[in-house]
Protein backbone atom coordinates (compact mmCIF):
# COMPACT_ATOMS: atom_id res chain seq x y z
CA UNK A 1 0.00 0.00 0.00
CA UNK A 2 2.73 2.36 0.95
CA UNK A 3 4.39 1.45 -2.38
CA UNK A 4 1.34 2.51 -4.43
CA UNK A 5 0.92 5.68 -2.38
CA UNK A 6 4.52 6.58 -2.97
CA UNK A 7 4.12 5.85 -6.70
CA UNK A 8 0.96 7.93 -6.88
CA UNK A 9 2.60 10.74 -5.00
CA UNK A 10 5.62 10.61 -7.24
CA UNK A 11 3.41 10.70 -10.35
CA UNK A 12 1.44 13.58 -8.91
CA UNK A 13 4.60 15.49 -8.20
CA UNK A 14 5.92 14.70 -11.66
CA UNK A 15 2.86 16.12 -13.36
CA UNK A 16 2.78 19.11 -11.13
CA UNK A 17 6.43 19.72 -11.80
CA UNK A 18 5.88 19.42 -15.52
CA UNK A 19 2.96 21.79 -15.36
CA UNK A 20 5.00 24.28 -13.38
CA UNK A 21 7.85 23.96 -15.81
CA UNK A 22 5.48 24.52 -18.68
CA UNK A 23 4.18 27.65 -17.03
CA UNK A 24 7.61 28.95 -16.25
CA UNK A 25 9.27 28.13 -19.58
CA UNK A 26 6.58 28.01 -22.22
CA UNK A 27 7.78 26.67 -25.55
CA UNK A 28 8.78 29.69 -27.54
CA UNK A 29 8.28 30.21 -31.20
CA UNK A 30 7.51 33.33 -33.18
CA UNK A 31 3.74 32.87 -32.95
CA UNK A 32 3.79 31.88 -29.27
CA UNK A 33 5.93 34.88 -28.43
CA UNK A 34 3.49 37.12 -30.21
CA UNK A 35 0.61 35.47 -28.34
CA UNK A 36 2.41 35.84 -25.07
CA UNK A 37 3.02 39.45 -25.83
CA UNK A 38 -0.64 40.03 -26.44
CA UNK A 39 -1.69 38.20 -23.32
CA UNK A 40 0.82 39.95 -21.15
CA UNK A 41 0.12 43.33 -22.63
CA UNK A 42 -3.03 43.48 -20.54
CA UNK A 43 -2.24 45.35 -17.35
CA UNK A 44 -2.31 43.36 -14.12
CA UNK A 45 -5.53 43.70 -12.12
CA UNK A 46 -5.37 46.72 -9.88
CA UNK A 47 -4.66 45.61 -6.37
CA UNK A 48 -3.67 47.51 -3.28
CA UNK A 49 -0.53 45.58 -2.55
CA UNK A 50 0.24 44.34 -6.09
CA UNK A 51 3.95 45.00 -6.75
CA UNK A 52 4.83 47.40 -9.60
CA UNK A 53 5.59 45.44 -12.74
CA UNK A 54 7.73 46.00 -15.79
CA UNK A 55 8.69 44.13 -18.95
CA UNK A 56 11.39 41.54 -19.19
CA UNK A 57 11.27 40.69 -22.86
CA UNK A 58 7.68 39.56 -23.40
CA UNK A 59 7.26 38.54 -19.76
CA UNK A 60 5.82 40.83 -17.14
CA UNK A 61 7.75 40.72 -13.90
CA UNK A 62 8.01 42.69 -10.70
CA UNK A 63 10.12 45.84 -11.04
CA UNK A 64 12.43 44.70 -8.29
CA UNK A 65 13.30 41.58 -10.26
CA UNK A 66 14.17 43.19 -13.61
CA UNK A 67 17.53 44.59 -12.59
CA UNK A 68 18.55 41.22 -11.25
CA UNK A 69 17.36 39.33 -14.32
CA UNK A 70 19.01 41.74 -16.77
CA UNK A 71 22.14 41.43 -14.66
CA UNK A 72 22.05 37.67 -15.10
CA UNK A 73 21.61 38.01 -18.88
CA UNK A 74 24.60 40.28 -19.29
CA UNK A 75 26.78 38.34 -16.89
CA UNK A 76 26.21 35.30 -19.03
CA UNK A 77 26.88 37.03 -22.36
CA UNK A 78 29.82 39.24 -21.31
CA UNK A 79 32.58 36.95 -22.56
CA UNK A 80 31.06 36.17 -25.94
CA UNK A 81 29.61 39.66 -26.40
CA UNK A 82 31.67 40.70 -29.41
CA UNK A 83 31.46 37.46 -31.38
CA UNK A 84 27.73 37.34 -30.81
CA UNK A 85 27.20 40.95 -31.86
CA UNK A 86 29.13 40.32 -35.06
CA UNK A 87 27.14 37.20 -35.86
CA UNK A 88 23.75 38.63 -35.00
CA UNK A 89 24.15 41.92 -36.86
CA UNK A 90 26.39 40.52 -39.61
CA UNK A 91 29.04 42.99 -38.45
CA UNK A 92 26.84 46.02 -39.03
CA UNK A 93 26.87 46.99 -35.34
CA UNK A 94 30.46 48.21 -35.85
CA UNK A 95 29.34 50.53 -38.62
CA UNK A 96 26.53 51.86 -36.46
CA UNK A 97 28.88 52.53 -33.55
CA UNK A 98 31.48 54.15 -35.82
CA UNK A 99 28.83 56.37 -37.35
CA UNK A 100 27.38 57.23 -33.94
CA UNK A 101 30.76 58.46 -32.70
CA UNK A 102 31.74 60.23 -35.94
CA UNK A 103 28.40 61.98 -35.97
CA UNK A 104 28.87 63.27 -32.41
CA UNK A 105 32.39 64.45 -33.31
CA UNK A 106 33.78 64.38 -29.75
CA UNK A 107 36.77 66.50 -28.77
CA UNK A 108 37.77 70.14 -29.20
CA UNK A 109 40.70 71.07 -31.36
CA UNK A 110 43.18 72.90 -29.09
CA UNK A 111 44.16 75.22 -31.96
CA UNK A 112 40.72 76.78 -32.14
CA UNK A 113 39.81 76.60 -28.45
CA UNK A 114 40.52 79.59 -26.27
CA UNK A 115 42.94 78.51 -23.54
CA UNK A 116 40.76 79.90 -20.78
CA UNK A 117 38.07 77.25 -21.13
CA UNK A 118 38.26 73.80 -19.63
CA UNK A 119 40.00 71.56 -22.10
CA UNK A 120 38.40 68.52 -23.60
CA UNK A 121 34.95 67.07 -23.16
CA UNK A 122 33.66 65.19 -20.18
CA UNK A 123 31.88 62.17 -21.63
CA UNK A 124 29.79 59.72 -19.66
CA UNK A 125 29.14 56.43 -21.43
CA UNK A 126 26.28 54.67 -19.69
CA UNK A 127 25.87 50.91 -20.07
CA UNK A 128 29.16 50.94 -21.95
CA UNK A 129 30.76 48.13 -19.97
CA UNK A 130 32.79 46.61 -22.76
CA UNK A 131 34.11 50.02 -23.78
CA UNK A 132 33.01 49.77 -27.41
CA UNK A 133 31.86 53.38 -27.53
CA UNK A 134 34.43 54.75 -25.07
CA UNK A 135 37.46 53.61 -27.09
CA UNK A 136 35.94 54.97 -30.29
CA UNK A 137 35.24 58.31 -28.60
CA UNK A 138 38.81 58.62 -27.34
CA UNK A 139 40.24 57.55 -30.71
CA UNK A 140 38.10 60.10 -32.52
CA UNK A 141 39.00 62.91 -30.12
CA UNK A 142 42.73 62.14 -30.31
CA UNK A 143 43.18 61.45 -34.00
CA UNK A 144 40.54 63.62 -35.65
CA UNK A 145 40.39 66.58 -33.29
CA UNK A 146 43.94 66.36 -31.83
CA UNK A 147 42.40 66.59 -28.40
CA UNK A 148 44.40 64.88 -25.66
CA UNK A 149 42.15 65.97 -22.81
CA UNK A 150 38.73 64.51 -23.52
CA UNK A 151 37.79 62.04 -20.79
CA UNK A 152 35.35 59.15 -20.85
CA UNK A 153 33.75 57.63 -17.79
CA UNK A 154 32.32 54.22 -18.53
CA UNK A 155 29.45 53.38 -16.23
CA UNK A 156 27.75 50.01 -16.16
CA UNK A 157 25.54 48.28 -13.66
CA UNK A 158 27.14 44.94 -14.39
CA UNK A 159 30.60 44.17 -12.93
CA UNK A 160 31.16 41.33 -15.43
CA UNK A 161 30.74 43.67 -18.39
CA UNK A 162 33.05 46.22 -16.71
CA UNK A 163 35.65 43.52 -16.17
CA UNK A 164 35.46 42.71 -19.88
CA UNK A 165 35.93 46.41 -20.66
CA UNK A 166 38.93 46.75 -18.32
CA UNK A 167 40.50 43.73 -19.95
CA UNK A 168 40.01 45.21 -23.39
CA UNK A 169 41.26 48.63 -22.31
CA UNK A 170 44.68 47.06 -21.75
CA UNK A 171 45.03 46.73 -25.52
CA UNK A 172 44.37 50.45 -26.05
CA UNK A 173 46.65 53.42 -25.28
CA UNK A 174 44.16 54.63 -22.67
CA UNK A 175 44.48 51.78 -20.16
CA UNK A 176 46.49 53.64 -17.51
CA UNK A 177 45.70 57.20 -18.54
CA UNK A 178 43.35 59.44 -16.56
CA UNK A 179 41.25 59.81 -19.70
CA UNK A 180 39.41 56.54 -19.17
CA UNK A 181 37.73 55.33 -16.00
CA UNK A 182 35.25 52.61 -15.17
CA UNK A 183 32.54 52.90 -12.53
CA UNK A 184 29.79 50.59 -11.46
CA UNK A 185 26.61 52.63 -11.39
CA UNK A 186 22.88 52.42 -11.91
CA UNK A 187 21.75 54.83 -14.62
CA UNK A 188 18.62 55.67 -12.64
CA UNK A 189 20.61 56.89 -9.62
CA UNK A 190 23.97 58.30 -10.67
CA UNK A 191 24.73 59.28 -7.11
CA UNK A 192 28.49 59.59 -7.53
CA UNK A 193 28.22 61.91 -10.54
CA UNK A 194 27.56 65.58 -9.70
CA UNK A 195 24.88 67.56 -11.54
CA UNK A 196 25.79 69.87 -14.46
CA UNK A 197 29.15 68.16 -14.96
CA UNK A 198 28.90 66.18 -18.20
CA UNK A 199 29.24 67.45 -21.80
CA UNK A 200 28.05 64.33 -23.53
CA UNK A 201 25.98 61.48 -22.17
CA UNK A 202 25.89 58.43 -24.43
CA UNK A 203 24.05 55.18 -24.11
CA UNK A 204 24.46 52.61 -26.86
CA UNK A 205 22.21 49.55 -26.86
CA UNK A 206 21.60 49.93 -23.15
CA UNK A 207 18.53 52.01 -22.41
CA UNK A 208 16.31 49.15 -23.60
CA UNK A 209 17.28 47.19 -20.50
CA UNK A 210 16.60 49.92 -17.96
CA UNK A 211 13.78 49.26 -15.55
CA UNK A 212 12.63 52.86 -15.53
CA UNK A 213 13.62 54.70 -18.71
CA UNK A 214 12.02 57.99 -17.67
CA UNK A 215 14.01 58.04 -14.43
CA UNK A 216 17.20 57.39 -16.41
CA UNK A 217 16.36 60.26 -18.78
CA UNK A 218 15.71 62.61 -15.86
CA UNK A 219 19.01 61.56 -14.32
CA UNK A 220 20.75 62.22 -17.65
CA UNK A 221 19.19 65.68 -17.68
CA UNK A 222 20.50 66.31 -14.17
CA UNK A 223 24.12 65.32 -14.77
CA UNK A 224 24.44 67.15 -18.10
CA UNK A 225 25.79 70.70 -18.25
CA UNK A 226 23.41 73.24 -19.82
CA UNK A 227 23.98 72.79 -23.55
CA UNK A 228 25.12 69.21 -22.98
CA UNK A 229 23.94 66.43 -25.24
CA UNK A 230 22.13 63.17 -24.57
CA UNK A 231 22.80 60.69 -27.37
CA UNK A 232 21.32 57.24 -27.58
CA UNK A 233 22.00 54.48 -30.07
CA UNK A 234 19.32 51.84 -29.77
CA UNK A 235 17.35 49.27 -31.71
CA UNK A 236 14.16 50.71 -33.09
CA UNK A 237 11.30 50.00 -35.45
CA UNK A 238 11.84 49.11 -39.09
CA UNK A 239 9.93 51.42 -41.43
CA UNK A 240 9.46 49.18 -44.47
CA UNK A 241 6.95 46.40 -43.79
CA UNK A 242 8.56 43.97 -46.24
CA UNK A 243 12.00 44.49 -44.73
CA UNK A 244 10.39 44.27 -41.30
CA UNK A 245 9.04 40.79 -42.07
CA UNK A 246 12.50 39.60 -43.09
CA UNK A 247 14.06 41.25 -40.06
CA UNK A 248 11.53 39.67 -37.66
CA UNK A 249 12.24 36.25 -39.17
CA UNK A 250 15.93 36.79 -38.61
CA UNK A 251 15.65 38.17 -35.10
CA UNK A 252 13.14 35.65 -33.72
CA UNK A 253 14.36 32.68 -35.75
CA UNK A 254 18.10 33.01 -36.13
CA UNK A 255 19.34 35.06 -33.18
CA UNK A 256 18.25 32.73 -30.34
CA UNK A 257 19.61 29.83 -32.38
CA UNK A 258 22.98 31.54 -32.88
CA UNK A 259 22.96 32.28 -29.14
CA UNK A 260 22.38 28.63 -28.37
CA UNK A 261 25.06 27.38 -30.75
CA UNK A 262 27.78 29.96 -30.11
CA UNK A 263 27.25 31.19 -26.56
CA UNK A 264 25.36 28.14 -25.31
CA UNK A 265 22.65 30.41 -23.94
CA UNK A 266 19.36 30.55 -25.78
CA UNK A 267 17.31 32.34 -23.13
CA UNK A 268 19.54 35.42 -22.93
CA UNK A 269 19.28 35.99 -26.65
CA UNK A 270 15.57 35.27 -26.64
CA UNK A 271 15.36 38.05 -24.05
CA UNK A 272 17.45 40.29 -26.33
CA UNK A 273 15.10 40.03 -29.31
CA UNK A 274 12.00 40.33 -27.16
CA UNK A 275 13.33 43.44 -25.45
CA UNK A 276 14.03 44.96 -28.89
CA UNK A 277 10.42 44.24 -29.86
CA UNK A 278 9.22 45.86 -26.65
CA UNK A 279 11.25 49.07 -26.97
CA UNK A 280 9.17 52.18 -27.88
CA UNK A 281 9.08 53.39 -31.46
CA UNK A 282 11.15 56.33 -32.73
CA UNK A 283 8.42 58.90 -32.14
CA UNK A 284 7.45 57.55 -28.71
CA UNK A 285 11.05 57.59 -27.53
CA UNK A 286 11.57 61.06 -29.01
CA UNK A 287 8.60 62.26 -26.97
CA UNK A 288 10.04 60.65 -23.84
CA UNK A 289 13.27 62.61 -24.41
CA UNK A 290 11.26 65.81 -24.89
CA UNK A 291 9.27 65.13 -21.74
CA UNK A 292 12.49 64.87 -19.74
CA UNK A 293 13.16 68.52 -20.73
CA UNK A 294 15.51 68.13 -23.69
CA UNK A 295 15.43 70.04 -26.96
CA UNK A 296 15.53 67.60 -29.85
CA UNK A 297 17.44 68.42 -33.03
CA UNK A 298 15.32 68.33 -36.19
CA UNK A 299 12.74 65.57 -35.99
CA UNK A 300 14.67 64.03 -33.07
CA UNK A 301 16.17 60.86 -34.45
CA UNK A 302 18.07 59.35 -37.34
CA UNK A 303 17.32 55.86 -38.64
CA UNK A 304 20.15 53.43 -39.33
CA UNK A 305 19.75 50.50 -41.74
CA UNK A 306 16.09 51.20 -42.42
CA UNK A 307 15.22 51.72 -38.76
CA UNK A 308 16.72 48.55 -37.25
CA UNK A 309 18.64 50.96 -35.05
CA UNK A 310 18.17 54.68 -34.50
CA UNK A 311 20.19 57.52 -33.03
CA UNK A 312 18.18 59.77 -30.73
CA UNK A 313 19.60 63.04 -29.45
CA UNK A 314 18.54 65.65 -26.97
CA UNK A 315 20.18 68.92 -25.94
CA UNK A 316 19.77 70.31 -22.45
CA UNK A 317 18.59 73.89 -22.85
CA UNK A 318 20.70 76.71 -21.40
CA UNK A 319 17.83 78.25 -19.50
CA UNK A 320 15.37 76.18 -17.53
CA UNK A 321 12.73 76.54 -20.23
CA UNK A 322 13.55 77.74 -23.70
CA UNK B 1 -4.82 98.69 -55.05
CA UNK B 2 -1.97 100.50 -53.36
CA UNK B 3 -3.99 101.27 -50.30
CA UNK B 4 -5.22 97.71 -49.88
CA UNK B 5 -1.72 96.32 -50.47
CA UNK B 6 -0.18 98.54 -47.84
CA UNK B 7 -3.05 97.69 -45.52
CA UNK B 8 -2.48 94.00 -46.13
CA UNK B 9 1.21 94.49 -45.41
CA UNK B 10 0.32 96.24 -42.18
CA UNK B 11 -1.97 93.50 -40.88
CA UNK B 12 0.67 90.83 -40.12
CA UNK B 13 2.90 93.43 -38.50
CA UNK B 14 0.01 94.62 -36.37
CA UNK B 15 -0.73 91.04 -35.35
CA UNK B 16 2.90 90.50 -34.38
CA UNK B 17 2.84 93.71 -32.36
CA UNK B 18 -0.27 92.60 -30.52
CA UNK B 19 1.16 89.06 -30.34
CA UNK B 20 -2.20 87.49 -31.11
CA UNK B 21 -2.22 83.77 -30.44
CA UNK B 22 -2.54 82.55 -34.01
CA UNK B 23 -2.71 78.92 -34.95
CA UNK B 24 0.78 78.04 -36.03
CA UNK B 25 0.64 76.58 -39.49
CA UNK B 26 2.99 76.49 -42.39
CA UNK B 27 1.55 78.08 -45.52
CA UNK B 28 2.87 76.86 -48.83
CA UNK B 29 1.89 80.16 -50.44
CA UNK B 30 2.34 83.84 -49.73
CA UNK B 31 -0.29 84.84 -47.24
CA UNK B 32 -0.94 88.21 -45.74
CA UNK B 33 -3.33 86.72 -43.22
CA UNK B 34 -0.99 84.40 -41.35
CA UNK B 35 2.48 85.16 -40.14
CA UNK B 36 4.83 82.31 -40.94
CA UNK B 37 6.39 80.53 -37.96
CA UNK B 38 10.04 81.43 -37.44
CA UNK B 39 12.22 79.16 -39.60
CA UNK B 40 14.62 78.39 -36.75
CA UNK B 41 14.06 77.75 -33.05
CA UNK B 42 15.53 80.25 -30.60
CA UNK B 43 18.44 78.04 -29.58
CA UNK B 44 19.21 77.08 -33.18
CA UNK B 45 19.26 80.67 -34.34
CA UNK B 46 21.35 81.68 -31.31
CA UNK B 47 24.07 79.19 -32.33
CA UNK B 48 23.78 79.76 -36.08
CA UNK B 49 23.72 83.55 -35.96
CA UNK B 50 26.93 83.62 -33.92
CA UNK B 51 28.46 80.90 -36.08
CA UNK B 52 27.88 82.90 -39.27
CA UNK B 53 30.12 85.68 -37.91
CA UNK B 54 33.01 83.19 -37.81
CA UNK B 55 32.54 82.16 -41.44
CA UNK B 56 34.89 84.80 -42.96
CA UNK B 57 37.73 83.38 -40.81
CA UNK B 58 36.91 79.70 -40.55
CA UNK B 59 34.62 79.04 -43.50
CA UNK B 60 31.56 76.84 -43.46
CA UNK B 61 33.17 74.31 -41.12
CA UNK B 62 32.36 72.52 -37.87
CA UNK B 63 34.92 74.87 -36.26
CA UNK B 64 32.80 77.91 -37.10
CA UNK B 65 29.80 76.09 -35.63
CA UNK B 66 31.64 75.24 -32.41
CA UNK B 67 32.91 78.81 -32.00
CA UNK B 68 29.40 80.08 -32.65
CA UNK B 69 27.98 77.74 -30.02
CA UNK B 70 30.55 78.99 -27.50
CA UNK B 71 29.72 82.62 -28.27
CA UNK B 72 26.06 81.90 -27.69
CA UNK B 73 26.85 80.39 -24.28
CA UNK B 74 26.57 76.77 -25.39
CA UNK B 75 29.16 74.00 -25.36
CA UNK B 76 31.07 72.52 -28.29
CA UNK B 77 28.90 69.45 -28.04
CA UNK B 78 25.74 71.54 -28.42
CA UNK B 79 26.37 71.74 -32.18
CA UNK B 80 24.63 68.36 -32.21
CA UNK B 81 21.45 70.40 -32.03
CA UNK B 82 21.91 70.93 -35.77
CA UNK B 83 21.13 67.58 -37.37
CA UNK B 84 22.77 68.43 -40.71
CA UNK B 85 25.86 70.13 -39.28
CA UNK B 86 27.54 72.60 -41.64
CA UNK B 87 24.70 72.39 -44.14
CA UNK B 88 22.47 73.89 -41.48
CA UNK B 89 24.86 76.83 -41.35
CA UNK B 90 24.68 77.27 -45.14
CA UNK B 91 20.92 76.86 -45.02
CA UNK B 92 20.69 79.47 -42.28
CA UNK B 93 22.46 81.99 -44.49
CA UNK B 94 20.22 81.13 -47.45
CA UNK B 95 16.97 81.36 -45.51
CA UNK B 96 17.77 84.50 -43.52
CA UNK B 97 19.03 86.36 -46.61
CA UNK B 98 15.96 85.31 -48.59
CA UNK B 99 13.64 86.54 -45.86
CA UNK B 100 15.66 89.75 -45.50
CA UNK B 101 15.06 90.67 -49.15
CA UNK B 102 11.62 92.12 -48.54
CA UNK B 103 13.08 94.55 -46.00
CA UNK B 104 16.33 95.45 -47.74
CA UNK B 105 14.82 96.28 -51.14
CA UNK B 106 12.12 98.93 -51.02
CA UNK B 107 10.41 100.03 -54.18
CA UNK B 108 8.53 103.33 -54.28
CA UNK B 109 4.82 102.71 -54.03
CA UNK B 110 3.09 103.16 -57.39
CA UNK B 111 1.05 106.07 -56.13
CA UNK B 112 4.21 108.09 -55.43
CA UNK B 113 5.40 107.87 -59.02
CA UNK B 114 4.37 110.11 -61.84
CA UNK B 115 2.46 108.37 -64.62
CA UNK B 116 4.81 106.74 -67.14
CA UNK B 117 7.53 106.38 -64.54
CA UNK B 118 6.35 103.08 -63.09
CA UNK B 119 9.10 100.53 -62.52
CA UNK B 120 9.03 97.58 -64.84
CA UNK B 121 8.97 94.11 -63.34
CA UNK B 122 12.29 93.34 -65.04
CA UNK B 123 14.00 96.31 -63.33
CA UNK B 124 12.67 95.19 -59.98
CA UNK B 125 13.88 91.64 -60.55
CA UNK B 126 17.34 92.93 -61.40
CA UNK B 127 17.45 95.06 -58.25
CA UNK B 128 16.32 92.14 -56.09
CA UNK B 129 18.82 89.69 -57.58
CA UNK B 130 21.65 92.19 -57.11
CA UNK B 131 20.64 92.83 -53.53
CA UNK B 132 20.57 89.10 -52.81
CA UNK B 133 23.98 88.64 -54.43
CA UNK B 134 25.47 91.50 -52.42
CA UNK B 135 24.34 89.72 -49.26
CA UNK B 136 26.95 87.08 -50.16
CA UNK B 137 29.60 89.80 -50.44
CA UNK B 138 30.94 89.50 -46.89
CA UNK B 139 31.54 85.77 -47.16
CA UNK B 140 32.25 85.60 -50.89
CA UNK B 141 35.70 84.10 -50.30
CA UNK B 142 34.07 81.17 -48.53
CA UNK B 143 31.06 80.84 -50.78
CA UNK B 144 32.65 78.15 -52.94
CA UNK B 145 32.80 75.93 -49.84
CA UNK B 146 29.10 76.51 -49.32
CA UNK B 147 28.38 75.67 -52.95
CA UNK B 148 30.35 72.45 -52.54
CA UNK B 149 28.36 71.53 -49.42
CA UNK B 150 25.09 72.30 -51.18
CA UNK B 151 26.13 70.07 -54.09
CA UNK B 152 26.53 67.01 -51.86
CA UNK B 153 23.97 64.40 -52.91
CA UNK B 154 22.21 64.29 -49.55
CA UNK B 155 21.73 68.07 -49.45
CA UNK B 156 21.10 68.64 -53.16
CA UNK B 157 17.32 68.45 -52.98
CA UNK B 158 17.10 70.89 -50.05
CA UNK B 159 19.44 73.29 -51.86
CA UNK B 160 17.44 73.20 -55.07
CA UNK B 161 14.22 73.69 -53.12
CA UNK B 162 15.76 76.71 -51.42
CA UNK B 163 16.82 78.11 -54.83
CA UNK B 164 13.26 77.66 -56.07
CA UNK B 165 11.96 79.48 -52.98
CA UNK B 166 14.38 82.35 -53.64
CA UNK B 167 13.26 82.66 -57.29
CA UNK B 168 9.65 82.59 -56.16
CA UNK B 169 10.32 85.26 -53.52
CA UNK B 170 12.01 87.52 -56.06
CA UNK B 171 9.19 87.27 -58.62
CA UNK B 172 6.66 87.79 -55.87
CA UNK B 173 8.40 90.88 -54.49
CA UNK B 174 8.80 92.22 -58.03
CA UNK B 175 5.03 92.14 -58.27
CA UNK B 176 4.68 89.46 -60.91
CA UNK B 177 1.10 88.18 -61.03
CA UNK B 178 1.22 85.75 -63.94
CA UNK B 179 -0.99 82.69 -63.61
CA UNK B 180 -0.18 80.96 -66.92
CA UNK B 181 2.65 78.58 -67.78
CA UNK B 182 5.09 81.50 -67.67
CA UNK B 183 4.81 81.20 -63.86
CA UNK B 184 7.00 78.12 -64.19
CA UNK B 185 9.32 79.30 -66.96
CA UNK B 186 9.99 82.59 -65.18
CA UNK B 187 11.01 80.83 -61.98
CA UNK B 188 13.08 78.25 -63.82
CA UNK B 189 14.97 80.82 -65.88
CA UNK B 190 15.56 83.09 -62.89
CA UNK B 191 16.89 80.14 -60.87
CA UNK B 192 19.32 79.33 -63.67
CA UNK B 193 20.45 82.95 -64.03
CA UNK B 194 20.83 83.43 -60.29
CA UNK B 195 22.88 80.30 -59.72
CA UNK B 196 25.14 81.06 -62.70
CA UNK B 197 25.73 84.62 -61.48
CA UNK B 198 26.41 83.36 -57.96
CA UNK B 199 29.15 81.07 -59.24
CA UNK B 200 30.56 83.89 -61.38
CA UNK B 201 30.63 86.18 -58.36
CA UNK B 202 32.92 83.82 -56.40
CA UNK B 203 35.66 84.59 -58.94
CA UNK B 204 34.89 88.26 -59.45
CA UNK B 205 37.98 90.40 -58.77
CA UNK B 206 36.49 93.75 -59.80
CA UNK B 207 35.74 96.49 -57.30
CA UNK B 208 32.28 96.42 -55.86
CA UNK B 209 31.38 93.42 -58.04
CA UNK B 210 30.99 95.51 -61.19
CA UNK B 211 31.75 92.48 -63.37
CA UNK B 212 29.06 90.45 -61.63
CA UNK B 213 26.58 93.18 -62.43
CA UNK B 214 27.60 93.11 -66.09
CA UNK B 215 27.35 89.33 -66.14
CA UNK B 216 23.87 89.47 -64.63
CA UNK B 217 22.69 92.04 -67.19
CA UNK B 218 24.00 89.91 -70.03
CA UNK B 219 22.19 86.84 -68.70
CA UNK B 220 18.93 88.73 -68.20
CA UNK B 221 19.19 90.02 -71.77
CA UNK B 222 19.83 86.48 -73.02
CA UNK B 223 16.76 85.27 -71.26
CA UNK B 224 14.64 88.01 -72.82
CA UNK B 225 16.00 87.05 -76.23
CA UNK B 226 15.35 83.37 -75.54
CA UNK B 227 11.87 84.22 -74.35
CA UNK B 228 11.01 86.19 -77.50
CA UNK B 229 12.61 83.46 -79.60
CA UNK B 230 10.55 80.81 -77.84
CA UNK B 231 7.41 82.90 -78.20
CA UNK B 232 8.19 83.31 -81.92
CA UNK B 233 8.85 79.60 -82.21
CA UNK B 234 5.51 78.92 -80.53
CA UNK B 235 3.69 81.21 -82.93
CA UNK B 236 5.39 79.61 -85.90
CA UNK B 237 4.59 76.09 -84.69
CA UNK B 238 0.99 77.08 -84.06
CA UNK B 239 0.63 78.61 -87.54
CA UNK B 240 2.37 75.72 -89.31
CA UNK B 241 0.38 73.14 -87.42
CA UNK B 242 -2.92 74.76 -88.26
CA UNK B 243 -1.91 75.14 -91.91
CA UNK B 244 -0.95 71.48 -92.06
CA UNK B 245 -4.26 70.38 -90.56
CA UNK B 246 -6.16 72.63 -92.94
CA UNK B 247 -4.16 71.23 -95.85
CA UNK B 248 -5.13 67.69 -94.86
CA UNK B 249 -8.75 68.73 -94.46
CA UNK B 250 -8.72 70.26 -97.95
CA UNK B 251 -7.63 66.84 -99.25
CA UNK B 252 -10.82 65.38 -97.77
CA UNK B 253 -9.37 63.90 -94.59
CA UNK B 254 -11.80 64.02 -91.65
CA UNK B 255 -9.86 65.57 -88.76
Amino acid sequence: MSGTTAKLLARHQFFQGARLAARRNPYRCLSCSAQNAQQQNTPPPPGQDAPKTTHFGFETIAEALKEQKVGAVFSSVASSYDTMNDLMSLGIHRLWKDYFVRNLNPGSNPLTSPSTTVQGWNILDIAGGTGDIAFRMLDHASTINNDAHTRVTVADINPDMLAEGRKRALETPYARSPRLSFVEANAEHLTNIPGNSIDLYTVAFGIRNFTNKDAALREAFRVLKPGGVFACLEFSKVNNSLFDAVYKRWSFGAIPLIGQLVAGDRDSYQYLVESIERFPSQTEFRDMIKDAGFLVPGRGWEDLTGGIAAIHKGVKPIKAQN
Amino acid sequence: MTFTTSLKHAIPKLREALSCPLTRQICLYHSYEYSQPAPFSTSESAILSSAITHVPNYGFTPTALKLGARDAGYLDVSTNLLPRGVFDLVNYHLVTQRLALKDTVQFPAEGDLKPGEALEVGVKVRALVLSRLRANGLIINRWQEALAIMAQPSYMSSSIAELARLADEIWFLAGDTSVDTSWYTKRASLSAIYSATEVFMTQDQSTNFADTEKFLDARLEDSLKAESFLAGLGDWADYTGHSFVNLLRSKGMRI
